[in-house]
C-alpha cells in the first residue's frame, strides 16, 4: 500500500512525537490518574501493602467540610499567593524600571545591579529559608541584634513564633528568594520597547508618569500576565518555604494546602485523603488558570499592544 | 586426556565451591541510626565488623522527623535499611504495616542472652500477639538545676510543685536578673504541658472504653495548663524567645544553663548527658554545678512519660541471621558502656548495673507515666 504525501508526512509527525508522547504518560498521567484513584480510597502509609479500599468521595467531603478548612484557605489563597505575588509583581516591575534607568547607565552600575538582583534567586529555596531563619533568631539573630541597639525595641521578636510576625517572615524570604526572576523577566520586555514610542510621547507632551502608564505597562502587560499566572500556581502549590520556615506553625497558624497534604500524608499516614487535597489543589489551579487566560488573555494583551 | 579433563572439572568446581561459599558468607547491611552519636556508633560498628568478617555494615542516618514515614514508604516497595532504630510508640504500627519481622522469627537464630523478660516495654512492641522489635534505650524527661545560681537567690530546697517552680523563678528573677525556669516553648511544649496536665488530674486523650479515645480534660484545665507556661513568658520570667525554641537541646537553652544565666529547665537524658559533657569540657577541674531531680507535681504526684528506642529488622531483609546478629550486638553491654554512652539501656540487667553519678539520680528516680508497672529507671 502507498502512502500519500500528505499521509506520510502525518505518518513521520507521529512517530516523532510519539517518544514524547510516551513519556508524558509514563511521568505526568499515569501518576495524575493513580493519585485520582489514591484520592477515593483509604489507603495508608501502614496499608500500602494491603492497600486502600474504595471510599467513594469521603475523603473530599471530609476535607471540605472540616474545621480547619476555611483558616487552611484562607492562608493559602490570601497570604501565600495573593499577598506574595502582588509583592513580587509590584517590587519586580520596580527593579526591572530602575535596572533599566538612564541614572544607574550614568553612574555605570547596570551590570553590578543587574548580578546583585540574579544572587537571591540563584539561592536554593532550602539555603535561602535557613539564612533568613538565622537573621530572624531572636538570641543570635543580627536583625534582633540590630533593633535591640538601635534601641528600637527592648526585648528580641521571635519573628517565626509570633503571629503578628510570622505570615510577613514567610513572604519576606519568598519575595526575597522569588522577585529577582519577574525584574529580569520585566526588564527583558522593558528592553523591547522601542524608544522613539516615548520620545514621541514627550514631544506631543506627555510627562514620566503618562509615558509609563499607556506606553511601557501595556508593553508590559504580556509579559506580566504570563509572571503573574506562573507565580500563583507555582506559589500556591509551594511547599518549602512554609514548610521549612515555621513546620506549618506556631500551631497550625501558617498552615497552608501544601504542607497541609504532607502532614495527612507523612505525619497521619493517610496518603488517601492527602491525595484528595492534592487532586482539590490541582482542579483550583486549572479553574484559575482557565478563567486567567478567559478575562487577561495574551491574545487580548497583544491586541492593546497592537 | 582423561587425567586433564578431570583435574580441569575439579578446579572448575572448587572456583564455584568457593564462589558460592563467600557469597554465602558475606553480608552486606545497612543500619540506620537517627541519633547524634554517629562517630560512636561507627567505632562500635567497626568492633562488629573485625568480630564478624563476612558482615559489613553500613552506618545510615536521616532526621528524627523522616525516620517513620521514609521507612513505611521504603518498606511497602521492598527496599530499605536491613536493620533499623525507631520509637518505641512506632513498633506496632510498623509490624501492623508488615515493614518489621516479629522476633519470633529471628530468635531461631540465637536467642537473647537474658531473655526477651529483661527488656522493659515490651508490651509497646507487641503487635496481634507477638514482639516485633526490641527495646534497645530508655529515656524519660526530668528536671535540671544549675545550683550555684539557687544558691545565688538563697533557694536551699528544690522546687517540688509546679507552684514552687514559679515562685523560685520569680525568686531568681527579682534576687539575680538571671532566668529562672525556661522551656522549649514552641513544638516540644507538648511535654511540659503534658506533664502538668497529668499531675492535675486531666490528660489530653484517654481511652474512650470501646477502642478509640476521647479527650481526657476539661476546658478548664487545658486553659490552666497553657496560662501557666504562658505565664513565664508573658510576666517577663522567661525570655519571649523561646517561643520559637522547639527542642530541649536547642542551643539556646543549653548555653543559658551552661552560662549560668538560666536556672532550671528540663530535658531528656541524653541532652542532660550532652550538658554535662559540655560543661566538664569547659571547666576541666571545676565542680559540676548541676543537679536533677523529678518532675513537678500538681494536685497530684508528678508524672513524665518512658520512651526510647526500639531495634528491629526490616520484613524485606535478605540477611535476617546477620541482622539479627547485628541487633544483639547493639543491645550488649559493652555498646552502652563504652559508644553509646548518652544513653540508657532498655534492658533490666544492664540498668541494675550503671552507676548513676550524683547529679544524675533526678533522672533515675523519674517515674515513667505510661507503664507504671515499670516503676522507675532506678536500680
Amino acid at each position: 500500500m502507498t502512502l500519500s504525501p500528505k499521509m506520510r508526512t502525518r505518518m513521520t509527525v507521529f512517530w516523532m512525537l510519539l517518544p514524547t508522547f510516551l513519556i508524558l504518560i509514563g511521568f505526568y498521567l499515569f501518576p495524575t490518574l493513580y493519585n485520582l484513584e489514591l484520592s477515593f480510597s483509604d489507603i495508608t502509609l501502614l496499608k500500602l501493602k494491603k492497600g486502600g479500599d474504595f471510599v467513594g468521595t469521603t475523603n473530599y467531603t471530609e476535607f471540605l467540610t472540616s474545621s480547619s478548612f476555611r483558616d487552611i484557605a484562607i492562608n493559602t489563597v490570601f497570604w501565600l499567593t495573593a499577598i506574595s505575588v502582588s509583592v513580587r509583581i509590584v517590587l519586580g516591575l520596580l527593579f526591572a524600571l530602575l535596572l533599566n534607568s538612564k541614572f544607574l547607565k550614568s553612574m555605570r552600575l547596570t551590570t553590578i545591579a543587574r548580578l546583585m538582583l540574579l544572587v537571591p534567586w540563584a539561592t536554593p529555596p532550602v539555603v535561602a529559608v535557613i539564612a533568613w531563619r538565622w537573621l530572624f533568631d531572636p538570641t543570635y539573630g543580627p536583625i534582633n541584634s540590630w533593633l535591640i541597639s538601635s534601641g528600637l525595641i527592648s526585648d528580641p521578636i521571635a519573628f517565626t513564633a509570633n503571629l503578628a510576625t510570622v505570615w510577613p517572615a514567610i513572604i519576606t524570604i519568598i519575595v526575597w528568594n522569588t522577585t529577582p526572576l519577574i525584574g529580569v523577566s520585566l526588564l527583558a520586555a522593558l528592553q523591547t520597547i522601542p524608544e522613539d514610542l516615548n520620545e514621541a510621547a514627550a514631544i506631543d507632551g506627555a510627562n514620566r508618569w503618562q509615558q509609563f502608564r499607556f506606553i511601557t505597562l501595556p508593553y508590559l502587560m504580556p509579559t506580566i500576565s504570563v509572571l503573574t499566572l506562573m507565580s500563583v500556581i507555582w506559589t500556591f502549590n509551594n511547599f518549602v518555604y512554609v514548610w521549612l520556615t515555621t513546620g506549618a506553625g506556631p500551631g497550625t497558624f501558617t498552615n497552608v494546602l501544601a504542607t497541609e497534604v504532607y502532614m495527612k500524608a507523612f505525619i497521619d499516614l493517610r496518603i488517601g485523603y492527602s491525595a484528595a487535597i492534592g487532586v482539590s489543589m490541582a482542579v483550583v489551579m486549572a479553574f484559575f488558570g482557565a478563567m486567567y487566560f478567559r478575562y487577561f488573555g495574551l491574545t487580548e494583551m497583544q491586541d492593546k499592544v497592537g | 586426556m582423561r587425567h586433564h579433563i578431570l583435574t580441569k572439572l575439579l578446579l572448575a568446581g572448587t572456583v564455584l565451591a568457593m564462589g558460592a561459599g563467600s557469597v554465602l558468607a558475606d553480608a552486606n547491611l545497612v543500619f540506620r541510626f537517627n541519633d547524634s552519636e554517629r562517630d560512636e556508633m561507627r567505632a562500635a560498628l567497626d568492633e562488629f565488623e573485625a568480630a564478624n568478617p563476612g558482615i559489613k555494615v553500613e552506618l545510615q542516618t536521616i532526621a528524627w522527623n523522616d525516620a517513620r514515614d521514609q521507612f513505611l514508604r521504603e518498606s511497602a516497595v521492598g527496599q530499605g535499611p536491613d536493620v533499623v532504630h525507631i520509637a518505641f510508640v512506632w513498633t506496632q504500627e510498623m509490624a501492623e504495616a508488615e515493614a518489621i519481622m516479629p522476633l519470633d522469627e529471628l530468635t531461631k537464630y540465637g536467642e537473647l542472652p537474658n531473655g526477651f523478660d529483661d527488656f522493659i516495654a515490651t508490651d509497646l512492641t507487641m503487635y496481634e500477639g507477638k514482639a516485633y522489635g526490641l527495646p534497645w534505650t530508655a529515656d524519660t524527661w526530668a528536671m535540671v538545676y544549675r545550683t550555684d545560681v539557687l544558691a545565688d537567690a538563697g533557694i536551699d530546697d528544690l522546687p517540688t510543685t509546679w507552684a514552687d517552680l514559679r515562685k523560685d523563678s520569680e525568686i531568681i528573677k527579682e534576687k539575680t536578673g538571671k532566668t529562672g525556669f525556661s522551656f522549649p516553648a514552641a513544638n516540644q511544649v507538648w511535654f511540659p504541658a503534658n506533664y502538668y496536665l497529668w499531675s492535675n488530674g486531666g490528660s489530653f486523650i484517654e481511652a474512650d472504653g470501646n477502642g478509640g479515645y476521647k479527650v481526657g480534660a476539661t476546658r478548664e484545665q487545658i486553659a490552666d495548663d497553657m496560662n501557666y507556661f504562658k505565664g513565664y513568658i508573658d510576666d517577663g520570667l522567661a525570655p519571649r524567645s523561646i517561643l520559637s525554641i522547639d527542642e530541649p537541646q536547642d542551643p539556646a537553652l543549653m548555653q543559658g544553663l551552661l552560662d549560668g544565666s538560666q536556672a532550671m529547665a528540663l530535658m531528656p537524658t541524653n541532652t542532660y548527658r550532652q550538658l554535662l559533657g559540655a560543661y566538664e569540657q569547659a571547666h576541666p577541674d571545676e565542680k559540676i554545678p548541676f543537679n536533677s531531680g523529678i518532675m513537678m507535681a500538681g494536685s497530684q504526684a508528678p508524672q513524665t512519660h518512658l520512651g526510647g528506642r526500639t531495634l528491629a529488622v526490616n520484613a524485606n531483609t535478605e540477611h535476617p541471621e546477620e541482622a539479627w546478629k547485628l541487633v544483639q550486638f547493639l543491645s550488649s553491654a559493652p555498646i552502652f558502656e563504652k559508644y553509646y554512652t548518652n544513653q540508657f539501656p532498655a534492658q533490666k540487667s544492664l540498668l541494675s548495673k550503671i552507676e548513676y553519678r550524683p547529679e544524675e539520680l533526678g533522672f533515675a528516680k523519674e517515674p515513667g507515666r505510661s507503664h507504671p508497672h515499670l516503676g522507675c529507671l532506678c536500680r
